[in-house]
């Protein structure tokens, strides 16, 4: 048994390890909320205490940047890129599963060989088939890859694997097609799957900053992260102003998570309870 | 109520035979239940008739209806599974509407059959939450609601009871087999459980490795089972196996036991002398007005209160469990002779066959 002084030290110890990783979780938050309320020049000091341009940094920012448009075009694409992943591949995952085939392991390992293959490798390809197609500097080019995510795929299939397959013997006894089981008893069970998925996906989507910024060649089309690195990279940068940008793209990711947290802790752990 | 007949049907996985042949006949309002063990395709067999495995070869016909290709809502069958299936994000009413909303039925006559379904199981409290609020009894009692809104011709149980604790098994036993007489449904029962099956059933069908190896009532084949599988399966504790040899005498045929001295059984089916045997007692088929009897020496004890298990094992190493109501003052090492009435043994050929 340790003595009292031992306890007390692997306990401090314990909750200041902790407390160093949790600050350096949070800090660069608190950077950016403090940065938000600072001048460009006060941050390039250093400053880390709370100033008082907070107004007049989200002033120019709403007068630099054509905010309403760029929030459009970020959640077009976040929206709809997340909506088509989460169909495509929890029915590529839930196929993968409940159906039998002599090649189905060797299709789905290859799929998962593509985990490994760098988006740098595909960025060039990718670019030249949405040229051909005629969809440069459009949201469906941002989009169209994204849908069809090996990663997304595997996280449904092994989900699915805890999906009773009684479920589904229940279900054709009572009268159900496939696409019906899928829609009211697959679904509605694995909202948890969904869930986690929705949060991933979204984030992932609404994040994205190299392809749109390779496909988006006009200020009309670009989304919140191009416009943020574009004010970031410019020649004189304000950084108070990029601080309210980047506090702005971080709200709606946030607020996904905090509605969804419950779902998405049930989803990593396992959706069918 | 609903006939069904199973000509020759078979299954097969690739190359791999689970199902070889079978034929049987059930008769409208007959509780059949099929039991084996393990991996003996009983559950493949049911699958097959509720059309959630395709049959490889063979005809399926329900009321004269050739049922091989058609959907399993179409067969007019509803099936209880065994871990109750019952759908989680619905409530007890949804569960067992769902399959008659799909169907098109108007929703006042599904309001009327689930009213009636939830009366026949006392389920009416209960309509209005979700499964996870229901015990694993009343789970089961929803399941089998659901089975009975759609007015099937005949119903399916999956091994129904495999996971309740032994005191609502029981129980749920004597409902289903209230049910039964209630609703005057035909019903096949899957079960590896023997209780289930003696207490349950009309005609138990005993399978062994995709084979069908008897049919008959319970009592049928407690008595006068057809080979030495069915013997050891039907009855608990199983029946006693001990080797045998065929002798002559006065004209007659007898199965003797050459370690066990004098007894003898009577047999009138034709075999040659000194044939091996199997010669099978049942444990409560020893008694102390028995003629024959076996010098044992007792291994262990069983005190169940009512009745003992002597488990008593003879010099050559065979074990043999005595089922005796006067066993309470038996102890262990105790060298007994345990005397049976030799009319009761049964003896089987080299190839387990019965020797009547």
């Amino acid at each position: 048994m340790k003595n009292g002084i031992g306890r007390i030290a692997t306990a401090t110890f314990t909750y200041g390890f902790l407390g160093l990783m949790a600050f350096l979780s949070i800090f660069p938050f608190i950077w950016m909320v403090l940065g938000a309320s600072n001048s460009s020049i006060d941050i390039i000091k250093g400053r880390i205490l709370p100033g008082e341009a907070f107004t007049a940094n989200v002033g120019k920012f709403f007068t630099t940047v054509n905010v309403p448009l760029v929030f459009w075009n970020s959640a077009k694409v976040a929206i709809f890129a997340t909506v088509l992943t989460l169909a495509v591949s929890s029915l590529a995952g839930y196929g993968f599963e409940m159906f039998r085939s002599r090649h189905r392991e060797r299709v789905y390992r290859a799929m998962l060989l593509t985990l490994m293959i760098p988006f740098a490798a595909l960025m060039i390809p990718l670019f030249i088939m949405m040229g051909k197609a005629g969809l440069i500097n459009t949201h469906i080019a941002v989009v169209l890859p994204s849908i069809g995510s090996a990663f997304v795929i595997f996280y449904f299939r092994q989900s699915t694997k805890a999906f009773p397959s009684e479920l589904r013997d229940a279900a054709k006894v009572d009268g159900l097609k496939e696409w019906q089981i899928f829609l009211f008893i697959y679904v509605p069970v694995m909202r948890s799957t969904y869930a986690a998925a929705f949060i991933i996906v979204f984030m992932t989507a609404w994040n994205n900053y190299l392809w749109p910024l390779i496909v988006l060649q006009s200020n009309e089309t670009k989304t919140i992260t191009l416009v943020i690195s574009s004010l970031a990279s410019a020649y004189y940068p304000d950084y108070g102003v990029v601080m309210v940008g980047t506090i702005l793209a971080t709200l709606p990711t946030l607020a996904v998570f905090f509605f969804m947290q419950r779902q998405f802790v049930q989803g990593m752990l396992g959706s069918v309870k | 109520m609903s006939e069904l007949q199973l000509s020759d049907v078979r299954k097969s996985y690739g190359g791999f035979e689970v199902i070889k042949g079978v034929d049987l006949d059930i008769r409208s309002g007959e509780f059949v239940v099929f039991v084996g063990p393990s991996g003996c395709g009983k559950s493949t067999l049911l699958r097959m008739i509720a059309g959630l495995e395709d049959i490889t070869s063979g005809d399926l016909t329900i009321d004269d209806v050739l049922m091989n290709d058609v959907d399993p809502s179409k067969r007019g069958i509803a099936m209880v599974f065994q871990s109750y299936a019952l759908y989680p994000h619905m409530t007890v009413r949804e569960n067992m509407g769902f399959a008659l909303r799909f169907a098109g039925v108007p929703k006042a006559e599904i309001e009327k059959r689930v009213s009636e379904a939830a009366g026949i199981l006392e389920l009416g409290p209960l309509l209005d939450r979700k499964p996870k609020q229901l015990s694993g009894g009343q789970r089961q009692r929803v399941a089998i609601g659901r089975a009975i809104v759609r007015h099937p011709k005949i119903f399916l149980f999956d091994e129904p009871l495999s996971n309740l604790d032994a005191e609502l098994r029981v129980h749920m036993r004597i409902e289903i087999a209230r049910l039964h007489k209630q609703l005057a449904a035909t019903i096949i029962y899957v079960t590896h459980d023997q209780v289930e099956a003696m207490t349950l059933a009309d005609k138990i069908v005993v399978m062994r490795g995709g084979v069908v190896e008897q049919v008959g009532s319970p009592l049928d084949l407690y008595d006068d089972p057809a080979n030495l599988f069915v013997a050891g399966f039907i009855g608990s504790p199983k029946m006693n196996f001990l080797k045998g040899v065929i002798e002559a005498a006065d004209g007659r045929t007898y199965a003797r036991l050459p370690d066990y001295g004098d007894a003898r059984i009577p047999v009138n089916a034709r075999a040659a002398p000194e044939t091996r045997v199997t010669i099978g007692i049942r444990p409560e088929h020893f008694n102390d007005q028995g003629s024959a009897s076996l010098d044992l020496t007792i291994d262990m004890l069983e005190h169940l209160g009512g009745e003992t298990f002597a488990y008593a094992r003879h010099g050559n190493g065979e074990l043999v469990v005595i089922e005796t109501k006067n066993g309470r003052g038996l102890k262990a090492g105790e060298r007994i002779a345990a005397r049976f009435d030799p009319a009761c043994a049964l003896v089987f050929d080299a190839d387990g066959k019965r020797l009547r």
